[in-house]
């Protein structure tokens, strides 16, 4: 275990922002911190930077505890959401402050720098000052300052927050890479869920009470803890339908516009329950009129979304259903359509608390590995 | 939206003139003056149309005052020479002790920082008649009246509020994460101020130099009482300038114009250092 | 249909016509009644601008703006009978959210029960219904922003202009309220005219997309047809996420076969009929050309030419492959979770269908598909 947080707590004046949070990152493994502005998750990664310090909890760096150590002995490198370069320094200065800072020779630091430079591909304005940078070019710039130290800890608050959508989909795909051939310990912090599953070998999520669940990619998507994370993990969001389940003699199952859903039967004492079933828009798919147990349903309006097409439509009762399927597969534009729902893919809460009602007799996709 | 009709520029353009005029008129004036004799100065009605002469200049420049009546010896160069040495170390003495402080009041937030800080910037509201007194006799207890070095350290009740309260918010102004992007890249505090914090808080502390010297250059009062003759700046060496046999106002406009010519000529080499700014591009996105 | 606005000839000149900065050039454009209109762009192409003189908030440098039927573009905003929902929310700060989104009703004399009835439907609409007594300061980003838009819905106008109007908006609430805006404005037979940078927002919403770059339109089309056949290498690569994959070939005839040289071993072949006569003899005669491929076309086929993988990302319902292919990154989209690991080689075939030649030097479609541009 490389890095550890025990029961961090962190308030500014009376404002409580971490209550006793704890975490640990293995070694050469990428957590992605997932949440919603506000969670807290740049404080506690400027706790792991020890540019402030905790009001209580200890952090442990390859065992060592942090209590006192300056930001400068800690063995991290940081990229910041803003970028934080330094303005009055060219590329080439940026990129070599961690160099500069072990009285390594000149040859060796030009070296490392268009290493460095080449791999992120900014070898072409290493002598340009930061503002005759593009943001895409600062972004990997201070990427390449984080990095030129060889950190055994990575922290990237939010780094491709400021650049633009392409670029940023190009960075998603080359990070992973990236980050595996520095083999370093890296947090990276996002609120793009995306980015969260994309670069995550396990993501925390994070909302103003703490850490709400840790887990792969694979475990949060399918088998979100509540409520709360199934609606911030997926896009479009999540279909979340109040039901009462109740037993039958075919199993448990749920009424949907009167249209009878059986459900999982490892859910044992969930009949007469207030629940709220949550149905992923991909888990609904358009089937032909006169199917047994499908669902009626008025269309309301399609919209396109990155090579998905998403219907919203209303069922008997006036709920809202999203449907998403992919670009270019048939379904209806309006009118009424039929939609039936994969049974394995329901997920059911419990209403009063939101969290999720975990089945008993069922193997879920958590022993599959991240993507 | 943006269009201007021709009328209203030359509209436009006589009235800067006319401001630029009003405002330039009496340096304008001054100039003439320090060329003519104060026969020439005092005519009426009086006339841009004159003999100049650089009597006054030379005057000033041997030390040697001649009147109508008589010939007087005063010390104007050695007043020059007070005013730029009193004033330059002034400023220096207020940016060792004062950029540090500053950046300590814009980065630490200890108890009793504010009250601290406003406290210093408090002695420039009180009126310095108010501390004279008591100050003269501590002086001359000390030995420090009429010392350069009493002068200095008097000096500072002017210079380091300015330095302090100036720099501090072009402290503020540097965003932290940039500090921390060094010190976490392995720079030690003391490292970081002075490769990053100085040089991005240079343009800052330039005009806080320049507004302080400029606000030393200017000081009578404590020169006044607290120094003699020999230690005298431009301030209040002008005094011998109202003598017994009248007033000398070719001389006084000589000496205007020499001893606002350091000050003027720092601000117009400092201008293009201070309208640079600061250029924190990089910190926003 | 009948045109509702009519852009003719419209320029905006920053300081000088002729010599300023030249924001908007010659831009001519219809709108429909009844139509969704998405200006898609990056900051600095001129959709503000654009936006803001069919606004009147911008004067119009040159050319004509015409609204239902009479010149507009010397009237004051105010004359002009459009509705707009600003970028910056600009709610009244004095009133509550409610008033403000009440405000223009109001003014007009609108009897009081009416309002109420306006207000409450656009309100659940955009789920704000709980905030209406609020100030809006106190209410967050996304919530002024859906005021906003709501302030600007509930208007009965002749044109409504939404001016990048979900960029706040919480990522949850984003696709669900797309669809439910899509759907009031269709249902009342409103015309709206949106500007955003994001190409994911006008897909969803827009009718038909104009996409603007440095000032000139490139494309005004509907999505289909952009994704389809896009105008130049930059609409196809500004408009589809993933962007659409780009790589410098050499068209060559190989024996009967139409080859396409991607570089670093990579040779397309394809079948002497495999693109209309036409298409093939512009690629043989330009050589060098830019072959533009769109992620989810990318087949993987086992006599398809080799390519390393480096990434896998799996987003719940797609994956996203990339592989170094040719010169460059190839990246694929699939639906299904692919089961493809960092390192493995997989095979992609470029169906010539699928297929879109750019120029090199001009980046002007040449052929979309087995047809010319």
């Amino acid at each position: 275990m490389t890095l550890a947080l025990e029961n961090i707590v962190k308030a500014f004046k009376k404002d409580v922002v971490l209550d006793g949070v704890s975490l640990s990152v293995d070694s050469g493994e990428t957590l992605v911190l997932f949440g919603p502005s506000g969670a807290g998750k740049t404080v506690l990664l400027r706790l792991i930077a020890g540019v402030i310090e905790p009001d209580e909890g200890t952090i442990t760096i390859q065992g060592r505890d942090m209590d006192g150590v300056e930001p400068e002995d800690r063995g991290i490198g940081m990229a910041f959401q803003n970028f934080a370069l330094f303005p009055h320094m060219d590329a080439t200065q940026n990129i070599a402050a961690p160099l500069t800072a072990r009285n390594m020779s000149k040859s060796a630091i030009t070296e490392t720098v268009n290493r460095i430079a080449r791999m992120l591909k900014i070898e072409h304005v290493l002598h340009h000052k930061p503002k005759e940078l593009s943001n895409g070019q600062k972004q990997r710039t201070a990427l390449a300052r984080a990095l030129a130290g060889e950190p055994d800890i990575l922290l990237l608050d939010d780094p491709l927050r400021n650049v633009d959508a392409k670029l940023r989909f190009e960075m998603r795909l080359e990070l992973p890479r990236l980050l595996k051939d520095q083999n370093a310990t890296v947090i990276y912090v996002t609120q793009d869920y995306k980015e969260a599953m994309a670069l995550g070998d396990r993501i925390a999520v994070m909302n103003a009470h703490g850490i709400e669940q840790t887990g792969t990619p694979s475990e949060i998507y399918l088998a979100p803890a509540n409520i709360e994370i199934a609606r911030l993990f997926g896009d479009p969001v999540i279909n979340l339908l109040d039901v009462i389940p109740e037993q039958t003699e075919g199993g448990m199952r749920i009424t949907l516009s009167g249209v009878p859903v059986p459900i999982d039967g490892g859910y044992g004492e969930v009949a007469g329950r207030a629940c709220i079933v949550g149905i992923r828009p991909e888990a609904l798919r358009f089937v032909a009129e006169g199917t047994a147990d499908a669902i009626p349903l008025t269309i309301e309006t399609e919209t396109p979304l990155n090579e998905k097409t998403v219907t919203l439509g209303l069922t008997k009762n006036g709920r809202e259903i999203m449907v998403s399927r992919p670009a270019g597969t048939p379904g209806p534009a309006e009118g009424t359509g039929f939609i039936a729902i994969d049974a394995t893919h329901v997920h059911l809460f419990d209403r009063a608390t939101g969290n999720r009602i975990v089945p008993t007799e069922r193997h879920t996709a958590r022993s599959q590995g991240a993507a | 939206m943006n269009t201007t009709s021709p009328l209203e520029r030359v509209l436009r353009g006589i009235a800067i003139t006319l401001v630029i005029l009003f405002f330039m008129f009496p340096i304008f004036w001054i100039v003439l003056m320090s060329f003519q004799t104060n026969a020439t100065i005092l005519q009426v009605p009086p006339s841009i149309f004159f003999e100049p002469t650089l009597q006054n200049y030379r005057g000033l420049i041997t030390g040697q005052l001649v009147t109508d009546t008589s010939s007087l010896e005063i010390k104007f160069m050695g007043n020059l020479f007070n005013s730029l040495f009193l004033s330059t170390t002034s400023v220096a003495v207020g940016l060792v002790l004062g950029v540090p402080a500053a950046y300590a009041f814009a980065r630490l937030k200890f108890r009793g920082s504010e009250d601290i800080a406003f406290t210093l910037l408090s002695f420039r509201f009180a009126p310095p008649l108010l501390v004279l007194l008591p100050l003269t006799i501590y002086f001359q207890q000390l030995g420090l009246a009429n010392t350069y070095g009493g002068l200095i350290w008097v000096y500072q009740l002017i210079v380091l509020p300015l330095i302090l309260w100036i720099v501090r918010g072009y402290f503020e102004d540097i965003p932290a994460d940039i500090e921390y992007a060094y010190r976490i890249a392995g720079h030690r505090w003391w490292t970081t101020f002075r490769k990053i914090a100085l040089p991005l808080a240079g343009p800052g502390i330039a005009a806080a130099a320049l507004l302080a010297f400029i606000f030393a250059w200017n000081n009578f009062i404590f020169a006044l009482v607290l120094a003699s003759a020999d230690k005298q700046p431009v301030t209040v060496g002008a005094l011998a300038f109202i003598t017994a046999s009248g007033v000398q106002y070719g001389q006084i406009a000589a000496g205007i114009i020499l001893s606002i010519a350091p000050t003027f000529a720092l601000a117009l080499y400092a201008q293009r250092y201070l309208v640079e700014g600061l250029s924190l591009g990089a910190v926003k996105g | 249909m009948t045109v509702l606005l009519k852009l003719a000839g419209v320029d905006k000149f920053y300081g000088p016509i002729g010599q300023g900065v030249h924001a908007v050039q010659n831009i001519d454009m219809d709108v429909m009644k009844g139509e969704i209109i998405a200006l898609l762009g990056s900051s600095g192409c001129g959709k503000t601008s654009t936006l803001r003189m069919i606004a009147g908030f911008e004067e119009t440098s040159r050319g004509t703006i015409s609204l239902a039927g009479r010149e507009v573009q010397t009237l004051p905003p105010v004359r002009r009978n459009v509705a707009m929902a600003f970028e910056g929310y600009s709610l009244y700060p004095t009133v509550t959210v409610g008033e403000n989104i009440a405000f223009a009703l109001k003014a007009a004399k609108l009897p009081a029960a009416e309002v109420d009835a306006k207000v409450k439907e656009v309100t659940e609409m955009l789920e704000i219904t709980d905030i209406l007594h609020r100030y809006p300061t106190s209410v967050s980003g996304g919530q002024q922003q859906r005021a906003s838009l709501a302030r600007a819905l509930i208007r009965d106008a002749d044109l409504h202009l939404l001016d990048e109007p979900m960029g706040q908006l919480e990522p949850q609430l984003r696709t669900l309220l797309r669809g439910r805006i899509k759907h009031y404005i269709k249902e009342r037979g409103l015309t709206a005219i949106l500007v955003t940078h994001d190409q994911t927002e006008a897909n969803a919403l827009a009718d038909r997309i104009a996409v603007m770059e440095g000032g000139v339109l490139q494309q005004f089309a509907t999505p289909q047809t952009i994704k389809e056949a896009p105008a130049n290498l930059f609409t196809g690569t500004f408009v589809g996420e993933p962007p659409m994959n780009v790589f410098s070939a050499q068209a060559s005839d190989g024996g009967g076969q139409l080859q396409l040289d991607l570089g670093d071993g990579v040779h397309l072949n394809y079948a002497s009929d495999a693109f209309a006569p036409e298409v093939r003899a512009t690629l043989l005669a330009r050589k060098d050309i830019m072959l533009g491929v769109r992620p989810y076309a990318v087949q993987r086929d086992t006599a398809g030419a080799e390519a390393q993988v480096i990434a896998n990302q799996w987003l719940g319902d797609q994956s996203h492959i990339a592989a170094t292919f040719a010169r460059g990154t190839i990246v694929l989209v699939e639906h299904d979770r692919a089961d493809v690991a960092v390192g493995d080689a997989i095979r992609v075939r470029l169906a010539p269908e699928d297929l879109h030649v750019f120029d090199k030097d001009t980046g002007a479609a040449l052929s979309h598909g087995t047809h010319l541009a």
